[in-house]
């Protein structure tokens, strides 16, 4: 602690002192107590209360601690620091748009830059405190005196240290003992030695040691090879008595697991395949064209029949649209025997699309299929169904030269499309397009497909396409 | 209790006892004139209801800033009990008086319950026939019956007798003190804060809901309530160093309320200056994250017209500013920094409540009947000081008998 030397060390054996302690009955005493070695300009003194005494700092003449300049420093340094991180982030190094929001800083930045804020005030604090109050420190002289246990309970010491500028041993004694305590203690030494044992040491380098083998051992594994498979830590999950739909049995004659529908069933959701409504052709037509029944077809894939050389590649392409099909069309996969060799992708068959909508061409499905496209479609291709929705502007603000625009419906190619063309478009996505079939009934699809159509005669229509009684309100809307 | 008082120190100034009605009568002529400017300048143009819309915006804006101070001490005085805080007890009788005044600040609100009651929608768009609004979200409260004229009226009296209930409930308890130093009587307010304070914040929160925040009534945000609240206690906090300060000035409290309570007022102040803003960013945030058009009206006429700057500027002068002011506690223990601070924060509290009401006027910000409305203010300023003044006159300025006056008294801030 301090290598102050009190002036009379009497006889050789005297440990060496640290200081008065006095001891009082309760606080009112120790309060007069401390005002006087206050007044007498000791400054390195203490107290211990067992509960924390009103006026104390006060009594004891202890200065205000400059702690809460550092946190303001600290707290002003954490905020600056998370308005930096953010405006680099999200302004300069990563322009990442998220929900449309602008870039850099923005209300969204205010948590953050707060509790970075809190963050550094915090640590600051308590960081400020230890250094502040010089910890950790593992032993006090003022322990010693085993009465000075009582200071968690019932009685309050007063504590003026030997390290203060003016202590004299003896006029503190006087002035210590002048305040009337219970007892007065001169604090010494206990006698065990300074030095930390050595078990201790070793027991720290043992920590220490044990604390890196887990590092060696990932150091170990990142800088070598090895040609043994990996240790399996759960030696039953990793091996599975199961089988995966890809793996052989032994359990089946035709040694696969996967088995095939059994005949006379009919799946979940099967016969909606069946179905032009689901699909946007008719699979039977499909059945006609590419002359292979579905039955056919689950035979072939099934190995029970080598498929004929030339099925599918000689197969007519479906007479409707496939013209106007672009080269990335979804192609008629379910038609191709796997051991046929995948076709060039623009001689693959067309499907036989539906021509006439499904659905009734009335004011219900018309909004219905307004509201859908409204919130579904528009947001690429635009309200009037032009290509050029927002994210279509805002992708092409960034004007990063990868973005593929949407397609806008009023050109050729989508006008000679058929319904089903369309109407499959939407369920299973195109190009960079998902599908929506998760998210849109068919019978919603199929309105989107009337609204669409709707959109692109509406932009060749002509004023005798209104009805008479409806021409008025146009062009009195025109005329404004 | 052994405690002795100067009799002249508890009492208000003698000279002070003849102002209450004057300064009355000034704030109902200052609030009159503000109307009438109002109603006069800002009107004309092609937008002819403007003049009726920014008079009677005018008046609930002014009103509301009347009335916070005593929702504040209200809540303040509950929270006391609640507590069990013995340093506030000095001061708690000005508080009790600021309370003790709602039912006064609360008969202001008739003008507007009469413009509702003849069918004016001048403020209140909701308050007319269904069938000639557009926005479907208003159609369907007025529809529902809550936006409706006789319920509106019926839930308005209902809060008012709810709270000036409870005041004067407090203050009779208080005043029955002061003669008979029973402390049971504490005990019977302990005992009742707790209910008491569930029955203020719902009632507050209906109160803002209602009053102020269907003003604009397709809009709608659960913490109106907690935002009209946390300006009501900014404002209260600051008024009371105000009046504390100026009683001191006047010679009166001597020996009474010394700088600790200061200090506490000042932490509370510098507390609801954090307070409100993090209510405020609360309800922006989600609004701004969110971005769906029914819920950004609020903010679209707040952020446009001129108003935009009044809106930036008020995170400036209600919180950046006073926030770094009020951060030292070398500000808050000296008077005349704490003085200035509760002058600036009542200030920017009219500002506030101002910005709750004032854009919904629509047609953006305009300075000459602004002032105006600022002229409404100081009414409405000079209509609390002659309700406080006309409350405080035949009262001790202190609880005299509380039992834990003391505590009060000996009462210190620790050295941090």
């Amino acid at each position: 602690m301090s290598d102050h030397k009190p002036k009379n060390t009497t006889g050789t054996k005297a440990p060496k002192a640290y200081g008065w302690m006095a001891e009082y009955p309760d606080e009112h005493k120790l309060l007069e107590a401390a005002r006087k070695v206050r007044d007498s300009g000791y400054t390195d003194t203490d107290a211990f209360t067992p509960f924390p005494v009103h006026g104390i700092d006060e009594a004891l003449g202890i200065k205000p601690t400059v702690l809460p300049f550092i946190v303001l420093c600290c707290g002003f340094t954490g905020l600056c620091l998370a308005v930096t991180m953010q405006y680099w982030m999200n302004g300069v190094d990563y322009m990442y748009i998220i929900s449309g929001k602008p870039m850099g800083i923005t209300p969204a930045s205010v948590p953050v830059s707060f509790e970075m804020t809190i963050l550094f005030s915090a640590f600051s604090t308590f960081l400020g405190m230890i250094a502040l109050n010089k910890l950790p420190r593992f032993s006090n002289p003022v322990f010693t005196n085993p009465r000075f246990d009582r200071a968690t309970d019932d009685k309050f010491f007063l504590y003026v240290s030997a390290s203060d500028k003016y202590y004299n041993r003896d006029s503190v004694k006087e002035l210590l003992g002048g305040t009337s305590p219970d007892v007065l203690d001169e604090v010494v030494e206990d006698g065990s030695p300074a030095e930390l044992p050595k078990f201790v040491w070793l027991g720290a380098l043992l920590v220490v040691l044990t604390g890196l083998i887990p590092l060696m051992i990932v150091l170990n594994i990142r800088e070598s090879f090895s040609e043994k498979p990996r240790f399996h830590v759960f030696l039953d999950m990793d091996f599975q008595p199961k089988k995966k739909a890809d793996q052989q049995t032994t359990v089946f004659a035709d040694g696969r697991t996967m088995r095939p529908q059994v005949a006379g069933t009919v799946g979940r959701g099967q016969l909606e395949e069946q179905d032009a409504f689901y699909l946007g052709y008719d699979p039977n037509d499909l059945a006609a064209t590419v002359k292979m029944t579905p039955t056919r077809l689950v035979s072939l894939q099934d190995g029970a029949a080598q498929p004929p050389a030339d099925a599918p590649a000689t197969q007519p392409p479906a007479a409707t649209d496939s013209a106007a099909a672009p080269a990335t069309a979804p192609t008629a996969n379910a038609t191709q025997p796997p051991a046929a060799a995948p076709m060039p992708a623009a001689e693959a068959p067309e499907k036989p699309w539906l021509t006439e909508l499904p659905i009734e061409a009335n004011e219900a499905n018309m909004k219905l299929g307004e509201l859908k496209f409204q919130i579904y479609c528009s947001a690429c291709h635009g309200y009037a169904g032009n290509g050029d929705g927002l994210v279509h502007k805002r992708a092409d603000a960034l004007a990063q030269g990868t973005w593929l625009p949407p397609t806008s419906f009023h050109i050729d190619r989508v006008k000679a499309q058929s319904v089903g063309k369309i109407f499959n478009t939407i369920s299973k996505g195109q190009g960079k397009m998902a599908g929506y079939a998760n998210a849109l009934t068919p019978k919603e699809r199929w309105a989107i497909v009337l609204y669409v159509r709707a959109l692109q005669r509406s932009r060749d229509a002509k004023l005798d396409d209104i009805p008479v009684d409806k021409r008025s309100s146009l062009e009195e809307a025109g005329s404004k | 209790m052994g405690l002795k008082y100067d009799k002249e120190t508890i009492e208000l100034p003698a000279s002070w006892k003849s102002k209450p009605l004057p300064l009355i009568a000034i704030g109902l002529i200052l609030l009159v004139i503000s109307y009438t400017i109002g109603l006069t300048v800002a009107g004309g143009g092609t937008d002819s209801d403007r003049g009726m819309r920014f008079a009677t915006h005018s008046y609930l804006a002014n009103f509301m800033f009347l009335l916070s101070f005593s929702l504040g001490a209200l809540f303040f005085i509950m929270v006391q009990f609640l507590t069990r805080a013995g340093w506030s007890t000095a001061i708690r009788r000005v508080a009790e008086i600021k309370m003790a005044i709602l039912p006064y600040s609360g008969l202001m609100f008739i003008p507007v319950l009469g413009l509702v009651l003849t069918g004016n929608y001048a403020l209140y768009e909701w308050n007319q026939d269904p069938s000639k609004i557009h926005n479907s979200l208003i159609r369907g409260k007025i529809e529902d019956g809550y936006l409706q004229s006789n319920y509106f009226t019926l839930r308005s009296v209902i809060y008012l007798a709810l709270l000036s209930g409870m005041s004067i409930w407090f203050f009779n308890k208080s005043r029955a003190q002061d003669e008979s130093g029973d402390p049971e009587l504490s005990l019977a307010r302990q005992k009742w804060s707790g209910p008491f304070i569930m029955v203020y914040a719902l009632t507050v929160s209906f109160l803002a809901f209602d009053w102020v925040m269907s003003i604009d009534a397709a809009w709608f945000s659960t913490i109106f309530g907690v935002y009209v609240f946390a300006a009501s206690m900014l404002g209260f906090f600051s008024m009371m160093v105000i009046i504390n300060m100026a009683l001191q000035k006047a010679g009166k409290l001597q020996g009474l309320v010394n700088v600790e309570h200061y200090h506490d007022l000042g932490k509370f102040m510098f507390g609801f200056v954090m307070f409100w803003s993090y209510i405020a960013f609360s309800q922006l945030v989600l609004i701004w994250y969110g971005n769906i058009p029914e819920e950004t009206e609020w903010y679209r006429v707040r952020l446009n017209g001129g108003w935009e700057y009044y809106s930036y500027a008020l995170i400036i002068v209600h919180f950046a500013i006073p926030f770094l002011g009020l951060l030292s506690r070398h500000v808050r223990r000296h008077k005349a920094g704490l003085l200035f601070w509760a002058c600036w924060l009542v200030a920017v509290h009219w500002m506030d409540m101002t910005y709750l009401v004032m854009p919904n006027v629509k047609g953006g910000f305009a300075v000459v009947p602004m002032v105006g409305h600022l002229i409404g203010g100081f009414g409405a300023l000079a209509l609390f000081a002659g309700f406080f003044l006309l409350k405080a006159s035949n009262v001790p300025l202190v609880a005299v008998r509380d039992p834990r006056m003391p505590e009060s008294l000996t009462y210190s801030n620790p050295i941090l």
